[in-house]
């Protein structure tokens, strides 16, 4: 593909009739240059924030990079890695994270696919419900987190005096926070409260492009409400099950924010004083900022990207399956 | 196959134009900052956090130098320490000047080449008005200076004159102070005000922790640079699974939301208070005027905290930036400072000073807190701080909490403290 080539192509390619030549190259760039101008702007800024920090990402990993320990700095080949694979923090942290997210993804897609398929009837006020369940995805994800902390709070949070309103917690208020089960749940909460909504109306959306007859002619066979929902509504709507499925899948894996903000004292990337909910992206920003290690935390951004390709690859293989496809 | 190259070519040359386009319209300087330091307009940026005294000085200083602007940047304290140490990083971003405190004096101080060498601008000669652990605790391994300290703890031991008063306990601070000459005392006294109020003697037991670790001749690191455990931080782990076991804690973490509720809510009737912990009291409980006192802190000594101002290497303006630290940490400056916000001195010429000696806090019953901290930071047996200090403290501090929570035995806690130690100081 030498230059030589493209010269030689050039020669070759006015087969029809030549008009004038002005033109002819502005007809041209036209058609064939300016739609690579108008996209250039979006690959251009993937090109600096997204493909240059994982190839430098990459590079980084390979170096032992710590700003104390410098007596070792330079390149060490994959001895980030290896230490990464029997390092039990790290472990650790991708088992809280996997926790969390099938807490967070699963009730979040079903009741978004609920909510949508409530939404999808005739309602009054549509846009009002419609408007309403998206007002969430809007809210900034620090300030929610932050309500949501206070939330579950230990002494004086609401979620506590929820449950003593049933009768529970009486003598000794739950800790929120120190439980491993409680964190995740309460962390899940806060990723579902924010998520839902958005889901439902993408569902929504796609619900709405499904052709009324084929629902009355399963109502005519006899199919009730729920079995409309699963054996044709879910089938139809399949790609865009697939997309927030791969959206999710993406999004729980690299959870941040809220694990972050859940802990007393955010700047610590604690995630529980026994980590019993540092997900892996919080482990990434305590090693890099806090213990100061840039090259190992690099290496586990890298193990984290490919990681999410392979769940991601693997939830869609599976949701595939499951909607009916081939 | 020619096709492919013919796009990719031309895609090529779309990208080069935009990247033209962009790079064109970044420029070059936005900050206005001047390279040459003569009477050109400069200004000059600076990063701290809380409030450090500094609003009139600003005035004052750009008064005195009409070609210098000076921009106050405060902000939340680890956000600020975080923010400066990615900027080192970038390599560019960072303030002209930052304010630098113990708890990361260390972390900057091994990136001695990032900081100003303020030995280089004649800084040496102020080495003899500074408290000796001050100066040193500043300085690289190298011998370079990186920063000039403003003020330091001290060390003290604030309580509630309202709440000992309901627990029969004396409030007059000569008595107080007799209550507590050991730790071992003063968890007993603290067992006696929980059993009378049933309520919480102490914050956290964290922060017994800590003040406890400072008063130790060797703290989590020798000079060699080795984990001593067994030493310094033994004795403060000891008393936190004490004060633990006892139930006197409220286990509340330091300087969030819950912390600061507790406050209003009597949760705590002591806390362990460097001076600048005075100003934070004084904020978050202003109706409690009047209901504090400060005593002496069992064991001696101790000094929690203080800063440092520095000079990051990256800056346009590092003279004009030196000219304004020396001028901010001459004594004239720092007595102001003592008086608005309530931070001490770091230079013990000071402490004879009238404004100091004589300088007495209405909010805290009248209490001479110029006198108080000033014996403690001057008592103090400098520690080394080894190069993983604060990793190694928080690791050790997740374990109290752990046992705070009930989610970790106190009898097992010793040995997972030593275990998360030394997996922090191998980080």
């Amino acid at each position: 593909m030498a230059l030589t080539d493209v010269r030689h192509a050039r020669t070759e390619e006015p087969r029809h009739a030549p008009p004038k030549r002005q033109r002819f190259w502005l007809h041209r760039f036209d058609t064939k240059t300016f739609p690579y101008l108008m996209i250039a702007p979006f690959f251009l800024l993937f090109a600096v924030f997204g493909l240059f920090p994982l190839i430098f990402n990459a590079v980084v990993s390979l170096r032992h990079w710590h700003l104390i320990d410098k007596e070792k700095n330079g390149w060490v080949g994959l001895d980030n890695f290896t230490k990464l694979a029997s390092d039990t923090d790290f472990w650790d942290a991708l088992v809280n994270t996997f926790g969390i997210f099938v807490l967070s993804t699963v009730p979040q897609l079903l009741l978004a696919l609920m909510i949508a398929n409530l939404l999808n009837r005739k309602l009054r006020g549509a846009t009002f419900w419609r408007i309403g369940i998206l007002l969430p995805y809007v809210t900034p994800v620090a300030a929610s987190s932050l309500v949501f902390a206070v939330f579950f709070s230990r002494d004086n949070g609401l979620a506590n005096w929820f449950l003593s309103l049933v009768g529970f917690g009486q003598e000794q208020p739950l800790d929120w926070r120190a439980g491993t089960w409680s964190s995740w749940i309460a962390i899940a909460v806060m990723v579902n409260w924010k998520w839902i909504g958005y889901n439902a109306l993408l569902y929504l959306s796609a619900m709405q492009a499904i052709p009324k007859d084929v629902y009355e002619a399963a109502a005519v066979d006899g199919a009730g409400p729920w079995r409309q929902l699963w054996q044709i509504t879910v089938p139809m709507i399949q790609p865009v099950v697939l997309f927030t499925v791969i959206l999710s899948t993406i999004g729980g894996l690299q959870l941040f924010t809220e694990p972050m903000l859940f802990d007393e004292n955010p700047a610590q990337a604690n995630g529980g004083y026994d980590h019993q909910w540092r997900t892996i992206a919080q482990l990434i920003y305590r090693v890099g900022w806090s213990d100061l290690n840039l090259g190992y935390a690099a290496a586990m951004s890298w193990a984290l990207f490919l990681i999410i390709l392979v769940v991601a690859g693997i939830n869609a293989l599976v949701t595939r399956r499951l909607g009916g496809g081939k | 196959m020619e096709k492919f190259g013919r796009r990719a070519l031309r895609m090529g040359a779309a990208g080069l134009v935009a990247a033209l386009a962009i790079t064109g319209c970044s420029g070059k300087d936005l900050e206005g900052g001047n390279t040459d330091s003569g009477n050109a307009q400069v200004t000059l940026k600076i990063n701290f956090w809380g409030d450090m005294g500094l609003d009139q000085l600003k005035a004052k200083y750009e008064a005195a130098n009409p070609n210098v602007k000076i921009s106050l940047n405060t902000g939340e304290y680890q956000a600020q320490h975080q923010d400066l140490q990615k900027k080192l990083v970038a390599g560019s971003g960072a303030p002209d000047i930052s304010a630098v405190d113990e708890g990361f004096i260390v972390q900057f101080r091994e990136q001695a080449d990032q900081f100003v060498n303020l030995n280089d601008k004649g800084a040496g000669a102020l080495e003899s008005k500074y408290l000796p652990w001050k100066w040193q605790a500043s300085k690289s391994a190298a011998g370079a200076q990186i920063g000039l300290g403003t003020d330091v703890g001290g060390l003290a031991m604030c309580y509630r004159t309202d709440l000992f008063k309901a627990a029969g306990l004396p409030t007059d601070r000569a008595e107080v102070s007799k209550l507590w000459p050991t730790w071992d005392a003063f968890l007993e006294t603290g067992k006696t005000y929980t059993d009378k109020t049933k309520k919480k003697f102490i914050d956290s037991a964290t922060n017994l922790f800590n003040p406890i670790l400072s008063q130790q001749p060797v703290g989590f690191y020798n000079e060699q640079e080795q984990l001593q455990m067994e030493g310094g931080p033994k004795v403060g782990f000891d008393v936190a699974m004490k004060a633990l076991d006892s139930g006197i804690s409220a286990n509340l973490a330091s300087f969030q939301p819950n912390w600061d509720q507790g406050f209003k809510q009597d949760q705590f009737a002591v806390l362990a208070c460097p001076a600048w912990m005075l100003g934070h009291i004084q904020k978050t409980a202003p109706d409690q005027a009047g209901k504090w006192d400060i005593a002496a802190i069992p064991g001696g000594g101790g000094n929690w905290g203080g800063s440092w101002w520095t000079i990051p290497k990256q800056g346009k303006n590092v003279d004009e930036a030196y000219k304004f630290v020396e001028w901010l940490i001459q004594p004239e400056q720092q007595i102001e400072v003592f008086k608005t916000v309530g931070n001490l001195p770091s230079q013990p010429a000071l402490y004879k000073d009238p404004a100091v000696l004589d300088y007495k806090k209405e909010f805290f019953t009248n209490a001479p807190t110029g006198q108080i901290f000033a014996s403690t930071a001057e008592n103090l047996k400098p520690q080394y701080l080894g190069k993983k200090n604060g990793p190694t403290r928080l690791a050790v501090e997740n374990v109290i909490n752990r046992v705070g929570q009930g989610t970790l035995k106190s009898a097992d806690a010793w040995a997972e403290a030593v275990k998360e130690a030394e997996k922090a100081a191998n980080s």
